[in-house]
């Protein structure tokens, strides 16, 4: 253990009473994953649910919003407040929620091409507002649900697909290193092969006071096989976390991409639309879209 | 971060039955948790016979976890975080590999007995490792009795792959193929 032990060690002594009352089959919903036999999202989704167990949050206090995409598909498996929109805008989605009702545990969930393409911009104003809330994107560099076409973080020379037999030529989006330039108070990198270390980041991410960026290499075993070897090649980021700007810069770019850990963490005012949670408790939607507007009109 | 790095030979001693009983626990919920996801992705991809097979084995863990759950009667656990479990691998010794390069929506029911038992000797192996380490008597004694009963779930297993080895069918018929379109 070295990355990210200053919060996991923080969590850790907040629950050392006896075994939690939830488990984490107690987050999961009746319908049947349809991604592949032995798709890392799989991971994710356990990874998520013993987190949510261990933190024993409510499932009627959580809500996990999605865009389109395998990975997009996250919240019909849970069994807290779901809702799958469209593509790329699920940060728009968890941003209205939690202002809405800030007294829930938001979480958006997407892929790659869901998070940094169609929603990039989103992405870098979600990292910029701080609004409470987590992010995690099941990064596997295609886009799968249409059949392996190459997306944002795709290697310029990957030429499997048709429409880039040569390659995009382009480099990559460099998720870690744009949000922290977009201003994220909290970056950090999993592996789905590992759902116990991917735990220990979420229940982290989850704590966090502010935007919490999960970026996650979830490979895709039938359009991007090679990723198996993820497991062999991923490693603890020795270095993390830097609490500073400047030295998760250096960090982020020293690495190779393929660093595990919380990579970037600092406390700064997060984003509240005015709205507290005891107050939003008693209000009435109408006089809570009111003070949200009174919010955004001054 | 855990991921690759083993951890030091001090982190996987269990120091009492109490946290032994812990860890028997959440290996027999990964276990079921494991099988009963790959149950619902085989019956999803309408591959029925081993769907059946890794639902009738997640009902076997559910059983062994209800076993461990009365022996702990009303000990108090440690509450041990997902990360901190005094185990090698990532995940727990018979739960998910989720990235198993041996599992297929079209495996055979061979194939998936041979997943199931490469699981059931990791609970082996690791029910071995706690009799051998552990530095309290009766947690060395209680992981012996858990060892031996994980080598009748090998046996057992061993004997219906012998068994199920000649039978090979061929793999259901796959509807929608996942791959790159022309």
């Amino acid at each position: 253990m070295t990355v990210g032990d200053d919060a996991a060690n923080r969590i850790a002594e907040r629950h050392k009473a006896s075994i939690p009352s939830l488990r984490a089959k107690d987050y999961k919903s009746d319908v049947k994953p349809v991604w592949c036999p032995g798709c890392g999202h799989f991971g994710v989704l356990a990874a998520l649910t013993k987190t949510l167990a261990y933190l024993e949050l409510p499932p009627e206090r959580v809500a996990v919003v999605s865009g389109i995409g395998c990975s997009s598909r996250l919240p019909a498996y849970l069994a807290v407040h779901g809702f799958h929109g469209v593509h790329g805008r699920v940060l728009p989605l968890a941003t209205g929620l939690k202002a809405a009702r800030p007294e829930l545990t938001v979480i958006a969930a997407g892929g790659d091409g869901d998070g940094f393409s169609i929603g990039g911009n989103h992405f870098l104003h979600a990292c910029r507002r701080n609004q409470d809330l987590t992010y995690i994107v099941m990064d596997n560099e295609v886009y799968g649900m249409t059949k392996g076409q190459a997306s944002p973080t795709t290697q310029p020379d990957w030429c499997r697909s048709k429409l880039t037999p040569h390659g995009t030529g382009m480099r990559r989006f460099q998720p870690a290193a744009i949000a922290l330039a977009a201003g994220a108070s909290f970056i950090a990198r999993g592996y789905a092969g590992d759902p116990n270390g991917l735990t220990r980041l979420l229940a982290a991410a989850i704590e966090h006071p502010g935007f919490a960026f999960v970026h996650v290499l979830s490979p895709c075993r039938t359009f991007r096989p090679e990723q198996q070897a993820w497991k062999q090649l991923v490693h603890g980021c020795e270095l993390g976390p830097a609490h500073d700007a400047a030295e998760a810069a250096e960090l982020i770019q020293r690495d190779d991409g393929l660093g595990l850990g919380v990579l970037f963490e600092q406390e700064i005012p997060v984003y509240t639309a005015g709205v507290t949670a005891d107050a939003a408790d008693t209000l009435t939607t109408n006089e809570r879209l009111a003070a949200i507007e009174a919010e955004h009109c001054r | 971060m855990s991921p690759p790095a083993a951890p030091a030979a001090s982190d996987t001693v269990i120091a009492s039955v109490a946290e032994l009983l812990a860890h028997a626990l959440e290996l027999e919920y990964a276990s079921q948790a494991h099988y009963e996801q790959l149950a619902d992705s085989m019956a999803v991809h309408h591959n029925v016979d081993v769907a059946d097979l890794f639902r009738r084995l997640a009902a076997l863990s559910g059983q062994h976890a209800e076993d461990v759950a009365k022996h702990a009667g009303d000990m108090t656990l440690p509450r041990i975080p997902p990360w901190a479990f005094k185990w090698e691998c990532p995940d727990a010794p018979e739960g998910s590999d989720c990235l198993d390069a041996n599992v297929s929506y079209q495996m055979s029911t061979t194939e998936a007995i041979a997943v199931a038992l490469h699981n059931e000797r990791r609970g082996h192996a690791y029910y071995l490792h706690v009799a051998a380490s552990a530095t309290d008597a009766e947690a060395r004694r209680l992981a012996s009795t858990m060892a031996a009963e994980e080598a009748q779930h090998v046996a057992l297993l061993e004997s219906m792959l012998t068994a199920a080895g000649g039978s090979q069918r061929s793999a259901p018929e796959d509807l929608d193929p996942p791959h790159i379109p022309d």
